[in-house]
């Protein structure tokens, strides 16, 4: 077919010539020419047929029946717009694909495509959008990745190197080079080598071309190239990518393995170090090269490389691509930064300068504040460009603050923490005392060696305090010495301390407390009421009971001289009977009636353990000596009596004679004794007989042997008579001889103390 | 270097014909044979001399499947022909290898292949008869029996196909 020729319609668009479209006269002219060259004896015959001739019809028809058919029918597709466009419209694929090799296609096409996309975008841009969807999204996604890569690169390699003295160079490369600060650190930081190159034919996996550094070691390029389009497909195969997509980036180690994806090769680049994100673009620069220059090169590719060699200048290029580590370049002598180094220069001077300065005045600050009494630095430093100060410090000490001033340091540069403590030094105790004794204006305190002195005339009772005070200073402080303070209540205080020593010498008084208190004296003690009235020795020690506050608990003192006062009081002695206290015993001396003498014994064992002993041995009683002798003698005797008869029985002058000089001697005896004696009678009968009878017949011997006694001279005064009947027998037994002892007349003799 | 001509050359078998060990004194090979349980495949190279030119036949050695459908055919994407290897002691490597053929056929079209019967040295084990061979000769298949012990087959086998790759 020629339809690459226009010709054919041209041909059929031509006008005819004659009618019909018939050029009858032509064709008759033709065939008679025809017939002359055939048959030359032919050439006298007349020129031209006639032109109505019906057989030219016929032949005609004849020779081009079939044509003239199919002319009609093309004239007919070609006079019908719908038919034409229908025709063309069935080549029109075909045509393109023929016309592909072309150049003048593309340009032809373009405009009426760009009006024909824009008419479409006018009229609904949703359906271009649609189309290039699935391609513009990928496309910005990886765009965008990209970027974000390259951003974080970039940010990390920023930080990094943003505070170290580095970084501060870069720093100032980049104000002087007018570059930003993220790409003058990325220039010197990313030292990466392009070691390999491959060109990969992207459908079989094989090796179009490789290039190498100088000193790459690699394994063999062809089965390299094959592996890497093995491990693509497989990854790609696994999970499930599309056509398009695959591994982009390896990383192993050192070594990053990119690899940029071209339509018919595919360019993989090996590279130790860190590459940045722009060498992407170099090596696709470099691809889109290598595809636009041999184009049909790589597409005739079938494993035979000749024809694509010259390729390797190219790979040996992207391989040139590299960022060595920094060198140290020598530049000339930096003129310009001279006048900055001397400014730095200066500047740091004069900041190490000042801050020698501020530490020297700091360090004479802190020797100050050590020689301080009441305040102790315990620490000290530097934090944040601030002094530290840590210390015990006296609410009495110096004020640091104000000893901060004086050193010309600004307070505000400085942290100091004093925790408060009381201080010992003798200095801070003086300031402490002054502030709590508030001392009189005639007392100075003063300080001498280890010890406070006071000095000067006060009152006593601020000397009581003072001294009360100087007591309660802890172990350790200086000693407060009063003793040069002159009392101005000194005589007072002489005879309150009289009192006191006195009270305290009495028997029966425990003094357990003196002071001063709200200037009047104070006294307490123990005071047994029979010892003496501490009022009355007040008074007589001319002290006004007015200045004096007394407080006295009864108790029972065991002194010998109070327990002797107790005895006499309880025990009203007689007269005969002296109390004497000897060492710790109370001796009663002299003679006392046996009755006296009891209740003293009584007294006596009564006396509460640790009292002094009660010596009553020493007391004689009146019933002792011959008066005794006398009572027993005439005791010891009885008259005895016949039955029922009230004289007595016969053969007893005697006796009653006896008995009388025994009376009458108790009767001169006793007065010289000064004891009153009574002698009493005491009739008795025996049981029988009535009781009435028997108290009057016994009473009757009683009075008998009165009278027979009286008639012998004896005082009538000194007896007394009575009748016990026969109520008091000796015997009791019912015999005679029982009977005759009952019946008598008893005496009993009284002995009395004489009043 | 790079100049040369290179052919992409699968590899294609049942598990554990010898497809691997067939090669393997006969090729230059840099991968380790991990390669073909981790990857599926692995690479090696058997250049062959033809009229005075050093053809390159990059050699993918392909997983041996059991199951038919383990394959990766994806791998034999633009290769210029394929070695099929079967068992000689074992029928049923052959029904394999027939298949993979015919898969192969389905998804790339006609390409040049032989087809190699190895363990050809243990000849009481032998189960193919003559009678296959010339069977599958005449459908116009290129058969040698062949083994790994000795060599034999193999480098025939390559020079064979490299040269028809060429036409």
């Amino acid at each position: 077919m020629s339809t690459s020729s226009p010709e054919p319609l041209e041909w059929l668009l031509r006008p005819p010539s004659g009618e019909n479209g018939f050029d009858r006269k032509a064709l008759a002219a033709l065939l008679l020419d025809i017939a002359r060259n055939v048959r030359p004896e032919l050439a006298g015959t007349p020129d031209a047929a006639p032109a109505t001739d019906i057989r030219l019809e016929q032949l005609r028809t004849l020779l081009m029946g079939h044509e003239i058919e199919l002319l009609a029918r093309l004239s007919n597709i070609l006079d019908d717009p719908e038919q034409l466009a229908a025709a063309v419209g069935r080549i029109l694929p075909t045509a393109f694909a023929q016309a592909t090799g072309d150049a003048r296609l593309g340009q032809v096409l373009a405009p009426s495509l760009e009006k024909a996309t824009q008419t479409s975008i006018r009229n609904d841009p949703h359906t271009l959008v649609n189309i290039l969807y699935p391609l513009i999204v990928p496309a910005i996604r990886k765009s965008i990745g990209e970027t974000i890569d390259r951003t974080f690169q970039s940010l990390n390699e920023t930080l990094k190197h943003s505070l170290t003295l580095r970084g501060l160079a870069w720093r100032w490369e980049a104000w002087r080079t007018g570059l930003s600060f993220a790409e003058v650190v990325l220039k010197h930081t990313l030292v990466y080598q392009v070691e390999h190159v491959f060109l990969i034919h992207r459908h079989t996996g094989l090796l179009i071309c490789h290039a190498a550094a100088e000193n790459a070691a690699s394994q063999d390029p062809q089965l390299v190239s094959s592996m890497l389009t093995a491990i693509q497909d497989f990854v790609r195969d696994s999970f499930s990518g599309a056509e398009n997509q695959g591994i982009d980036t390896m990383r192993l180690g050192e070594l990053t393995v990119w690899s940029e994806p071209g339509p018919i090769a595919t360019l993989v680049a090996v590279i130790r170090g860190k590459p940045p994100e722009e060498l992407h673009d170099s090596l696709n620069a470099a691809l889109s090269r290598i595809h636009q220059e041999r184009h049909q090169a790589l597409q005739d590719f079938d494993g035979d490389g000749t024809s694509l060699a010259d390729v390797e200048a190219e790979l040996t290029e992207c391989v040139a691509l590299r960022q060595a580590r920094p060198q140290k370049t020598r530049f000339g002598f930096p003129w310009l930064a001279l006048p900055i180094a001397v400014a730095v220069l200066l500047f740091v001077s004069a900041r190490v300068t000042r801050s020698w300065q501020e530490d020297r005045r700091w360090d004479h600050y802190l020797a100050q504040l050590r020689a301080l009494p009441g305040i102790v630095v315990t620490e000290t430093g530097r934090r944040d460009g601030k002094f530290t100060l840590t210390g015990l410090r006296d609410p009495l000490a110096a004020d640091p603050q104000q000893a901060l001033g004086a050193m010309e340091i600004d307070p505000a540069n400085v942290i100091a923490r004093w925790a408060p403590y009381q201080a010992l030094d003798p200095q801070i105790v003086l300031k402490r005392l002054a502030a709590t004794l508030d001392p009189p204006p005639d007392v100075r305190l003063s300080i001498d060696g280890d010890r406070i002195m006071a000095e000067g005339a006060a009152p006593a009772a601020w000397l009581e305090r003072a001294r009360a005070i100087a007591r309660t200073l802890p172990a350790g402080a200086p000693i407060l010495d009063l003793a040069s303070i002159r009392n101005l209540d000194a005589q007072a205080d002489r005879r309150w301390d009289d009192y006191v020593a006195r009270l305290r010498a009495q028997p029966g008084i425990v003094v357990t407390e003196t002071g001063q208190r709200f200037g009047k004296f104070m006294i307490a003690g123990l005071r047994d009421p029979l010892a003496l009235d501490p009022e009355v020795a007040l008074t007589e020690a001319g002290i006004d009971p007015a200045h004096v506050i007394a407080r006295w608990a009864p108790y029972q003192a065991l002194d010998p001289q109070i327990v002797l006062r107790r005895l006499q009081a309880t025990l009203t002695p007689p007269p005969t009977v002296r109390f004497v206290v000897e060492g710790d015993r109370i001796v009663a001396q002299g003679s006392a009636p046996s009755l006296w003498l009891e209740r003293a014994h009584m007294a006596a064992r009564i006396l509460p353990s640790g009292a002094p002993v009660f010596d009553l041995d020493a007391v004689k009683t009146v019933s002792d000596g011959a008066i005794g002798k006398l009572r027993d003698d005439i005791q010891a005797r009885t008259i005895r009596f016949d039955n029922n008869e009230p004289l007595p029985a016969s053969g007893q002058d005697a006796l009653l004679d006896q008995l009388a000089d025994d009376l009458k001697a108790l009767e001169t005896l006793a007065p010289s004794l000064h004891v009153v004696a009574r002698v009493m009678l005491t009739g008795h009968s025996d049981a029988l007989g009535k009781g009435t009878f028997n108290l009057s017949l016994s009473l009757a011997r009683a009075e008998a042997v009165r009278a027979l006694l009286r008639k012998r001279g004896v005082d009538p005064d000194l007896l007394q008579v009575r009748g016990a009947g026969d109520l008091e027998p000796i015997l009791a037994q019912p015999t005679e001889a029982a009977r005759s002892a009952n019946r008598r007349v008893s005496f009993t003799v009284e002995l009395e103390e004489q009043l | 270097m790079t100049a040369t001509l290179q052919k992409k050359i699968c590899m294609l078998g049942a598990f554990s014909v010898g497809k691997t060990s067939l090669v393997r004194r006969y090729v230059s090979s840099v991968f380790s044979d991990a390669y073909l349980t981790t990857v599926g495949v692995k690479i090696d190279k058997k250049a062959v001399d033809l009229d005075g030119r050093t053809v390159n036949l990059i050699l993918w050695d392909l997983a041996g499947e059991d199951d038919v459908n383990a394959l990766r055919l994806s791998y034999l994407r633009g290769a210029a022909g394929y070695v099929l290897v079967a068992d000689g002691t074992r029928p049923a490597t052959l029904d394999v290898a027939l298949s993979l053929r015919g898969r192969v056929e389905n998804d790339y079209g006609p390409l040049p292949f032989v087809l190699l019967l190895n363990k050809n040295d243990l000849p009481d084990q032998w189960t193919i008869t003559e009678g296959d061979m010339i069977g599958l000769r005449n459908a116009g298949w290129w058969v040698r029996s062949s083994s790994a012990r000795t060599g034999e087959g193999v480098e025939d086998a390559f020079i064979d196909l490299a040269s028809r790759t060429l036409r």
